[in-house]
């Protein structure tokens, strides 16, 4: 807690630039691994997104790809040809995968929380039926705090319009006398932030 | 606390049973149970809460100002409602969505029945929403013939036990795992573990989960709408509002009406207060932001074919409309359902929302709704606000609270046929106390008599067990008095350039009928500082009455002293205030109670609690501690410091234990909220129990902070604290001024 406390106040300057973006990153992974996430951050290519994909899937047999909101054909298409990879899943296999993978249209670096979709494209279900959820983030659609995927002139305005939730780690639970991780979403959020 | 297993017990009592607090002697039977069963639960998840509130709301670096958006969010949201709910059926009806006004809980029940009907529903999935629970919808629905199933897990074991909420945020909150596992092994025929948490969870899941691929329809709340485009706000933490809002094909939310905010962006504050205010996290695991209806087909599991989304905002009135009228209530409809004010209560905390709360609403704010969404005497138990304040500085829209719970007290009394004796009694702690020092040591052997004892607790509900405040036959007064013969005030000695403070000691009738040596203490020492010391008259202030509810009295009080100290204000004086709850009263409480403004801000900036005085004064002339003690005496000694409740959500503790620790004590505080006792509350015969039962964590912390062989000094700046502690631990209890004066060179 204190450690993300010290790093937003370094953020708050807003100056533009490569440091800027590079400060949030930091405090949007110290945050996310406190909420309970994984995060991995790769170089922003098509191939070391994919690469990041195949290493996630390892020792799974399925995992549900949902079109891309945000994220250009050239980073996402490349992850079809995964051997793993269903996209377009069909009603039944969003029951019963144990992956999906979607992609992110905002990160919030203070509470290290990724903004998905709610469209055509699936990612809202994608999202949370499944066991695992996979999120595909950019570097640069990171803000420092939740009200500024609200604010105009950020994330190119995505966040003015849609339906979307913030995701803050994976499903939880007190209400059993215990804390408990996956009810009635996923057990692990796993993030994967494309850098440069 | 001890000395039950709360796993083996049955109690006679069903909770629903005590739910409406305007059944007569219903909230004295809740406070029994909820002490013997629930106790132990509520105590754990809510410090849990409260302790992680105060971590996630320090992590926001404008808390302060963001509390300040969202309150003038709420003020001109309800300002401008019935124009925003015009707004926002066009947004609603613009997407394709139904809007539908209810003026009261059969209104919505029936439209929602209706839409349920038409759909040919025959399973309907439903989120947390308190807003059902008041219009008590699961029961008109299943009379139709449907299937209703909570999917929150705390409402989903309440749907089992049949109980009625016990918390706004938690609504489970009073039952353990062993409890919770104990209820559905006789609930449910499973071969499943249903042991663990991890049990529980896992078996809930799945059942829950054929639920929702299956359901007709899927009905939720919302903790916030913008008008203009017609966006939810919903928050948790499992996925189950998730899944209601996009498994099934049709959707309804339901809210009441004072949820309603004018702009999409105006919810960013809401979202980063909602959850640090309420779990302590810095964002719940999901929030939803839609639109719906959600533009995209729905699914097909197995239930209801896919097909185009059909939703509907069913927006409630069921009183909301009169409390929007009411000057005072209407303050209620700017909650936003955190939950703040429950965890941080120390009441609750040991009692939890079955026996401090009604039908669907609990705790602190819960009086209010109650009596705004259905009568006033289902608010009786707004009498456990004790007024401690706590929850004032944790509300993310600033709602007085206990304000708002005295006035409720003082309209069941004026509702009831006039204040009842008890109250009358501790209301008029004045008359009492100065007949009781004139009379002294009479009074006090009186007092103490059995007989006494009994007949004051038969006519006015006086709990015989604890000791009474014992009056001094010497009161701070006559001491001041004599005091004053041997020495001549301090007279500014010429030629000297800093101003030297004058002080007005407020001699409180607390202070001067029962605790005149901490009045002393404090006039000592601040003239051994060099401040011109002067004693109030004794005039009664206001906060025994208001904590009784009797508030127009409270208010002649207010009238009489803000005249004659803000005389002493005028001439150069501060006033100092040795009893923290009438300081508190002075710079808070008085807004309510003073019709000028003006003269409130006066009386506030120019009252202070002793050590914080000392520290102005110390800081001021520039004075250096060592000349003034002896630190020898206080280097390295252990204290152990309560501050008071009201103290502390005045900002007035924080400089004590910043002076001790100066001084070179070791000083070592308590985390309890309130010590149980506050005021009046712990001498009446139906809360007495409760109070010791609230003091418990107090005495534990006092045990555990005095390893063996390490005692220490035990301080507190409260009056009543002081008793509390004494009685709880049979310890003796400084006010930080004795100890101070006992150091001096």
């Amino acid at each position: 807690m204190i450690i993300s406390r010290e790093l937003l106040t370094n953020s708050d300057n807003h100056s533009d630039g490569v440091s800027d973006i590079k400060s949030l990153v930091q405090q949007f992974v110290v945050a996310a691994g406190l909420a309970g996430a994984t995060v991995e951050r790769v170089a922003r290519s098509h191939e070391s997104l994919k690469d990041a994909v195949q290493r996630v899937l390892s020792g799974e047999n399925k995992a549900l790809l949902a079109e891309p909101d945000d994220l250009p054909p050239e980073l996402w298409d490349p992850l079809r040809s995964l051997e793993q990879v269903v996209d377009h899943p069909t009603d039944s296999q969003l029951r019963s995968a144990m992956v999906g993978i979607t992609d992110a249209f905002a990160g919030v670096a203070r509470t290290g929380s990724v903004c998905v979709a709610l469209t055509g494209s699936l990612g809202g279900a994608v999202s949370l039926f499944p066991r695992r959820h996979v999120a595909v983030l950019e570097a640069r659609s990171i803000v420092a705090r939740p009200r500024d995927v609200f604010t105009a002139g950020q994330l190119e305005n995505r966040g003015l319009e849609r339906s979307f939730v913030f995701i803050t780690g994976p499903s939880v639970t007190a209400d059993m006398g215990e804390l408990v991780r996956g009810v009635h979403g996923p057990d692990h959020l796993h993030i994967i932030i494309l850098e440069g | 606390m001890a000395g039950f297993s709360e796993a083996d017990t049955v109690h006679p009592i069903h909770p629903r049973e005590v739910a409406d607090k305007s059944v007569k002697g219903s909230l004295s039977k809740a406070i029994r149970m909820a002490l013997d069963v629930e106790s132990e639960a509520v105590r754990r998840n809510t410090r849990t809460f409260n302790e992680g509130r105060y971590r996630a709301t320090a992590a926001i670096e404008d808390y302060e100002q963001l509390k300040d958006r969202a309150r003038a969010i709420k003020e001109a949201a309800i300002d401008n409602l019935p124009e925003l709910l015009t707004k926002l059926e066009a947004a609603v009806t613009s997407r394709g969505g139904h809007f539908h006004l209810a003026r009261d809980a059969a209104d919505a029940c029936h439209y929602i029945k209706k839409v349920c009907l038409q759909c040919q529903a025959r399973l309907v999935v439903k989120a947390k929403s308190m807003t059902t629970e008041e219009i008590r919808l699961n029961g008109v629905l299943e009379q139709a013939g449907i299937e209703v199933v909570e999917t929150d897990l705390a409402e989903f074991i309440l749907q089992v036990s049949g109980e009625q909420p016990s918390h706004i945020v938690a609504p489970a909150i009073h039952r353990s795992r062993e409890r919770i596992s104990r209820l559905f092994k006789d609930a449910f025929e499973t071969d499943r573990p249903l042991d663990t948490g991890e049990d529980l969870t896992r078996f809930a899941r799945d059942y829950l989960r054929e639920k929702f691929l299956t359901a007709d329809i899927g009905i939720s709340g919302a903790n916030v709408i913008a008008a203009d485009t017609g966006t939810l706000m919903l928050v948790e933490s499992e996925g189950n509002i998730r899944m209601v809002t996009q498994a099934p094909p049709v959707h309804i939310a339901v809210a009441g009406v004072e949820k309603v905010v004018p702009r999409r962006e105006d919810l960013a504050p809401f979202i980063e207060l909602l959850g640090p205010s309420g779990t302590g996290q810095p964002l719940t695991s999901y929030t939803s932001v839609i639109a719906p209806p959600l533009d995209y087909p729905s699914f097909s599991f197995g239930g209801p074919p896919a097909q185009d989304r059909q939703f509907h905002l069913v927006l409630i009135d069921n009183g909301r409309m009169s409390m929007r009228e009411d000057p005072v209530f209407r303050e209620a409809l700017y909650c936003i359902r955190c939950g703040a004010c429950l965890n941080v209560c120390a009441n609750f905390q040991a009692v939890g929302g079955h026996a401090f709360g009604g039908e669907t609403y609990s705790g602190g704010i819960g009086g209010s709704w109650e009596a705004g969404t259905g009568t006033l005497q289902k608010a009786r138990f707004a009498e456990l606000c004790t007024g401690c304040s706590r929850c004032i500085p944790q509300c993310p829209v600033r709602i007085d609270i206990p304000w708002l719970n005295t006035v409720l007290k003082s309209r069941l009394d004026q509702a009831g046929g006039g204040v009842p004796l008890q109250k009358q009694l501790f209301g008029n702690f004045h008359l009492l106390a100065g007949w009781g020092s004139r009379l002294a040591p009479f009074a006090g052997w009186v007092w103490g008599l059995h007989l006494s004892r009994l007949v004051m607790e038969k006519l006015a509900g006086v709990d015989r067990r604890p000791d009474l405040p014992s009056f001094a036959a010497r009161t701070l007064t006559r001491q001041y008095r004599q005091w004053r013969k041997k020495r001549a005030p301090q007279v500014q000695p010429a030629g000297r350039e800093t101003r030297r403070r004058a002080a007005l000691l407020f001699a409180d009738v607390y202070t001067n009928y029962t605790h005149p040596q901490r009045g002393m203490a404090t006039v000592r020492v601040l003239e051994r500082l060099g401040v011109q010391v002067e004693l109030s008259k004794v005039i009664a202030e206001g906060r025994a009455s208001l904590s009784q509810g009797m508030i127009t009295r409270a208010g002649q009080r207010a009238g009489n002293i803000a005249a004659y100290l803000e005389d002493h204000i005028d001439q150069g004086r501060d006033i100092v205030v040795v009893e923290p709850s009438v300081l508190a009263l002075f710079r808070h409480d008085y807004r309510h109670l003073l019709k000028d403004p003006a003269v409130f801000e006066k009386l506030k900036a120019h009252s202070y609690d002793p050590m914080e005085y000392l520290q102005t004064v110390i800081a001021e002339d520039d004075l250096k501690l060592e000349h003034v003690f002896d630190v020898d005496k206080s280097n390295g000694k252990r204290v152990f410091f309560h501050g008071h409740c009201q103290q502390k959500t005045i900002d007035a503790v924080g400089p004590t234990v910043d002076l001790l620790r100066r001084l070179g004590f070791d000083v070592s505080t308590s985390s309890a909220e309130c010590c149980g006792m506050a005021g009046s509350f712990g001498y009446k015969q139906e809360y007495h129990e409760l109070s010791m039962s609230v003091g418990e964590d107090l005495f534990d912390q006092i045990r555990q902070a005095e390893t063996p062989g390490t005692d220490r000094i035990i301080l507190a700046s409260g009056i009543s604290c002081c008793e509390q502690i004494r009685a709880g631990t049979g310890r003796p209890v400084l006010h930080p001024m004795e100890l101070l004066a006992g150091i001096m060179l």
